[in-house]
């Protein structure tokens, strides 16, 4: 049959077709300039002199000889920038350390020069006398009676008026941070359980990778303006931050992203080298730039949260869940950003992954003298996932059930609130657990698979499932989680899309541009997105919580909804309509009923603009999500949706080696919906990648404070050929908040790949390994009885 | 890096050692371990860089009376490529397959893999089980001496070797293994492409009978240099291949060896890997 006129009206819709990125050809035929390519007339280069110990007191610091290099402009240390300001989320950590240094990536002092080479022979010439200090190399014994205070004096600055003034309080308990949160009463939920499993969990250090390492121009014009040329993920936070530690006026500064190669939640707080690259900038009058080094960054880049995690958990007969009670340590490192933060985060897994009746919650993040953690794509989900599903397991196991049926027995449905207070207006949960278990043909494996446990072949195959709950609709953490959007439309029907929301290398610009162009009737390459410079764009939260298809995408559709309107509502009346009988599609305005073509949108736009009533179609939205802050308690429906998963693993134990190989994964993903079919693959396919090499092989070495494999050829990222088959499913819930009925999933598909190795490598073997990653020596020291399985500090209560 | 003074970038064998005879000079050839070892300050350079990139002569893998003669400077990637030594050293093969990745295929020399000396190195195991030599060349205009020296005497410790310092290694000999040789390579890391061994094997022999004649064993990062366990090939020469054998043979390497605790693995996880791998292979060589 004949397509009808509206049937071929909408054929070009370009919801859920393989969109390539936009920015694709030029990075896959290196033409994109990165910051690392940037290079400004008249830039000095700078270098940052680090800390050789790991806790010390530092006695002197001797700059005489590096300022006398040929070719240095400035050598400071933190005497030479006293009305320095401390930075991080509580503001417990000064750019440049004066009296003490608590890690082994402490700044000291940083110089200024005509060359990266003259930087480097200034470092060299610089001596610092150090008085060491005893170290703190766990969280545990960071909580132990008499551990030294890592931070146990108030921190004071000079305010504006000149006067001393407390920045940091004193911590008298090493205890950064602390989170408890709980609903119903667990003791009750104990007393009805039929079974109840309790195990002691640790969560390694693990670092983002970034292709491209961290970097930052800075630059201040006649007029003392500050421009960054920064990678920031949150330019419109930074931008304020920077304000603040500068003593300016926010209107003062300006932030450009060139394109940025990478972030992964890196990118989401202030680090010491940006203040020191301003403060570089400020002293020479000249434009600094300054770069990582792959060891730098290795070092002085943050990490994902490492934890130390108890969790207690029970079902009743019958198989329902009835409590969970968790407790964690977070080794906070020596000072506080976003990973002592991803409670807020976990304890949503806590008590809202299945259905939990009564559950309790409970994290300190402690100061070490360890790498100090930030955010990662995640963030602390991973860890809260790891546990959580293998007590699924454990649980099902021990009452002899069925593990999918179990789980379907537990999961959520659509229109469900949680006693946290989500509210899961729609939810794919069972969908995804159906559908990654029916592909995967979970249960006849699982059930396979024991049978060959004692069979003598030193090769074993398990498959393992976990399902993971994140945000997919944003996260309400600060005072607003809107973004903004600007359109224009030329004479030639191009669109110019200004956006606050920025890329990372996630495709955002691209999905942005498909649903404006959706909207506008008007094909992809009529787009050009501007969203890297905050002196033109407008005003967004920031790249995280997987939020910016979803906000930056409800931005952009109600941008596109009005000028869409204005141009129906000027056409209308010259072809005798009214502005709802008419449509724009194929790159005209068209009869919606029949998809008739009345007139091409360029040339109403031309008419439009060169009428004797001339106008413009440029239209602004600002959209904010109908979410909520968490209150003091730690509930509130804190997304506008929420995204599920199930991901089920198969692998290969090798019990003469340890070694794990990844054969495949089965996803199944709530997404809402669709829209660039070949982005989203690409972000699953990706995120899996990074689950898999934090399950399997990615390992940030960390002995007494210092990182023992600063390179690539000990830091383990997962490498092509290691990279399993992957099936893929999305499950299109249609959620009605949503983009085009989209969800965010930027997080999603990292979550659950370790916590689905740990049971399919326990569905392998027998033996089930508390402690990532699944390294080939780990997990042959578990299957010989040989490891330290992870142990709760007796005296952290 | 201060103190490189001269970089000699010599056409031919005789003006390369003329360098060489003239005083203590870095020899630089594919550089994939120079470079990353000189930036890391664990070499540092002689005052003169000889860079013997241009040294035509040194390339190349002939087949000349029942031997594989193999140029210095012949790429892992070539060696890859080579029919001669695909046929006729599969163990080599095996081990140029595994090593690193294609970029580093393509630039790394055989020489400069046995001239490193890492206890790791790819290529030294499956080079002593063929028996392996290395050519060493001295002198200059005047004439060129040259010295030949079993691979296993080449290796002296972790980095050092025999070579003196106005030697070149210049060619590896491999003789042509006799019909009925078998041979079984394999090297343990983390993933598949760009590792360093954890630790690596490799054995070979005739088979006769049920029994591995005239076998080799060779052990990598398990000592400060790659290996022969000598003890452990006189116990397969005593009798047919059998499961008490391949107990007293796995005795025999385990003594042998002397592994250490790194970043990579501890000293006991290299040993269960040296029993188990062993075991593997030996029973996979001869199935019975």
């Amino acid at each position: 049959m004949a397509p009808t006129p509206r049937e071929e009206a909408f054929a070009d819709s370009l919801i859920g077709r393989r969109v390539p990125k936009l920015d694709a050809p030029d990075k896959a035929s290196g033409r994109t300039r990165y910051l690392h390519d940037i290079n400004v007339p008249g830039q000095l280069h700078a270098k940052i002199l680090r800390s050789t110990e790991v806790h010390a007191r530092i006695v002197s610091i001797d700059v005489e000889a590096a300022r006398r290099v040929p070719g240095v402009h400035a050598v400071i240390t933190a005497a030479d920038v006293p009305w320095q300001r401390p930075i991080g989320i509580t503001k417990d950590h000064m750019p440049l350390k004066a009296d003490v240094v608590r890690s082994r990536r402490d700044e000291i002092a940083a110089v200024a020069a005509d060359t990266v080479e003259a930087a480097e022979e200034a470092l060299r010439l610089i001596r610092v006398a150090y008085e060491p200090l005893p170290i703190l190399t766990n969280s545990a014994q960071a909580l132990g009676p008499g551990a030294p205070l890592l931070h146990g004096e108030d921190l004071r600055v000079p305010g504006r008026n000149g006067a001393l003034e407390v920045v940091h309080k004193a911590c008298s308990d090493n205890v950064s941070m602390a989170y408890e949160y709980g609903h119903g009463d667990v003791t009750q939920g104990e007393r009805e359980s039929a079974v109840v499993v309790e195990d002691v969990f640790w969560l390694h250090y693990v670092t983002h990778c970034c292709m491209g390492v961290s970097g930052v121009i800075a630059e201040f014009d006649a007029s003392g303006n500050l421009l960054l040329y920064s990678n920031t993920q949150v330019p419109f936070l930074h931008k304020r931050e920077f304000a603040e530690l500068l003593g300016i006026d926010p209107g003062r500064i300006r932030i450009i992203q060139p394109p940025i190669g990478g972030g992964f939640g890196s990118k989401l707080d202030i680090y010491p080298f940006e203040p020191i690259a301003i403060f570089l900038a400020k002293m020479t009058r000249r434009p600094v730039k300054l770069l990582f080094t792959r060891e730098e960054e290795f070092i002085a880049s943050p990490t994902r949260q490492p934890v130390l995690l108890k969790l207690r958990s029970g079902c009743d007969r019958e198989g329902r869940l009835t409590f969970r009670a968790v407790d964690t340590i977070h080794d906070n490192g020596a000072y506080t950003s976003w990973g002592a933060t991803t409670p807020f985060v976990m304890m949503q897994t806590i008590s809202s992954l299945y259905r939990v009746p009564h559950c309790h919650y409970r994290t300190r993040a402690v100061y070490t003298n360890n790498p100090y953690a930030g955010s990662f794509r995640g963030y602390g989900n991973l860890q809260a996932t790891f546990a959580v599903e293998a007590h699924m397991d454990k649980l099902a196991d021990a009452l002899g059930m069925d593990a999918l049926e179990f789980r379907l027995l537990n999961a959520q449905d659509p229109g469900e609130s949680t006693p946290q207070g989500m509210h899961f207006r729609s939810c794919g949960f069972k969908e995804c657990l159906g559908t990654a278990a029916e592909r995967s043909d979970y249960e006849a494996k699982r059930r396979g698979n024991l049978e060959h446990w004692n069979d003598g072949n030193p090769i074993k195959r398990g498959i393992g499932m976990a399902s993971m709950l994140h945000v997919g609709g944003g996260a309400k953490m600060y005072p607003s989680d809107g973004c903004g959007t600007i359109i224009k439309l030329d004479d030639f029907a191009k669109v110019t899309l200004i956006t606050g929301a920025s890329e990372i290398g996630q495709g955002s610009e691209t999905v942005l541009a498909l649903l404006v162009c959706e909207e506008l009737g008007l094909p992809i390459d009529s787009v050009t997105v501007v969203n890297n410079d905050t002196a033109i764009t407008p005003w967004d939260v920031g790249v995280h919580a997987s939020r910016t298809t979803f906000i930056g995408g409800n931005s952009a559709i109600g941008a596109a909804r009005k000028a869409k309107r204005k141009i129906l509502e000027t056409a209308a009346p010259k072809a005798g309509r009214t502005p709802d009988d008419l449509d724009l599609r194929g790159g005209h305005i068209v009869l919606k009923a029949t998809g008739e073509r009345i007139q091409e949108i360029g040339r109403f736009l031309r008419s439009l603009h060169f009428s004797e009533k001339a106008e413009l179609v440029m239209t602004t939205y600002y959209y904010e999500p109908p979410s909520v802050h968490l209150d003091r308690n730690y509930k509130g429906d804190v997304s506008a949706a929420y995204a599920w998963a199930t991901q089920v693993a198969e692998v290969e134990v090798d019990t003469d080696t340890g070694i794990v190989r990844l054969l495949k994964i089965t996803a199944a993903h709530d997404v809402g919906r669709v829209l660039n079919r070949l982005g989203i693959e690409g972000q699953i396919e990706g995120g899996i990648v990074m689950g898999q090499g934090y399950a399997l092989s990615e390992d940030l070495l960390v002995e007494d404070g210092m990182i023992r494999n600063p390179n690539f050829r000990d830091y383990k990222l997962v490498t092509a050929p290691e990279i399993p088959e992957m099936d893929v499913s999305f499950i299109e819930t249609m959620d009605g908040e949503g983009p085009q009925g989209a969800k965010g999933v930027g997080e999603a598909p990292a979550i659950c790949i370790a916590a689905a190795v740990a049971n399919a490598i326990y569905n392998a073997t027998g033996t089930r390994i508390y402690a990532l990653p699944f390294t080939p020596e780990k997990v042959y020291r578990a299957l010989r009885g040989a490891n330290m399985p992870p142990k709760w500090p007796e005296d952290a209560a | 890096m201060a103190e490189l003074r001269n970089y000699a970038a010599p056409r031919s064998l005789a003006e390369a050692l003329q360098v060489l005879a003239s005083g203590p000079a870095t020899v630089l050839a594919g550089g994939t371990d120079l470079m990353p070892q000189s930036r890391s300050a664990r070499v540092r350079f002689a005052p003169t860089l000889l860079n013997i990139q241009g040294v035509a002569e040194l390339r190349g893998v002939r087949r000349r009376d029942g031997a594989v003669e193999i140029g210095a400077l012949t790429t892992i990637a070539t060696l890859r490529d080579d029919p001669a030594v695909r046929n006729g050293a599969p163990v080599l093969w095996q081990a140029c397959d595994h090593f690193a990745s294609d970029q580093i295929r393509n630039a790394a020399t055989i020489g400069g893999n046995i001239c490193n000396a890492s206890p790791a190195g790819d290529t030294l195991v499956p080079l002593l089980v063929l028996d392996a030599s290395v050519v060493l060349a001295s002198g200059g205009a005047a004439g060129i001496h040259e010295r030949r020296l079993p691979l296993s005497e080449f290796l002296t410790g972790p980095g050092r070797t025999a070579r003196r310092p106005e030697e070149l290694l210049v060619e590896v000999r491999i003789p042509v293994p006799a019909s009925g040789w078998v041979d079984r390579y394999v090297k343990f890391g983390t993933r598949p492409a760009l590792d360093i061994s954890t630790i690596a094997l490799a054995l070979g022999g005739t088979l006769f009978d049920g029994r591995l004649e005239n076998a080799r064993l060779a052990l990598g990062a398990v000592a400060p240099t790659a290996i022969r366990a000598h003890d452990a090939e006189r116990v397969l020469a005593e009798g047919p291949l059998d499961r008490a054998r391949i107990d007293r043979v796995v005795d025999a390497a385990d003594a042998a060896i002397h592994p250490i605790s790194d970043v990579r693995a501890s000293d006991w996880y290299r040993r269960e890997l040296v029993h188990n791998l062993l075991r593997r292979i030996l029973t996979d060589v001869c199935p019975n």
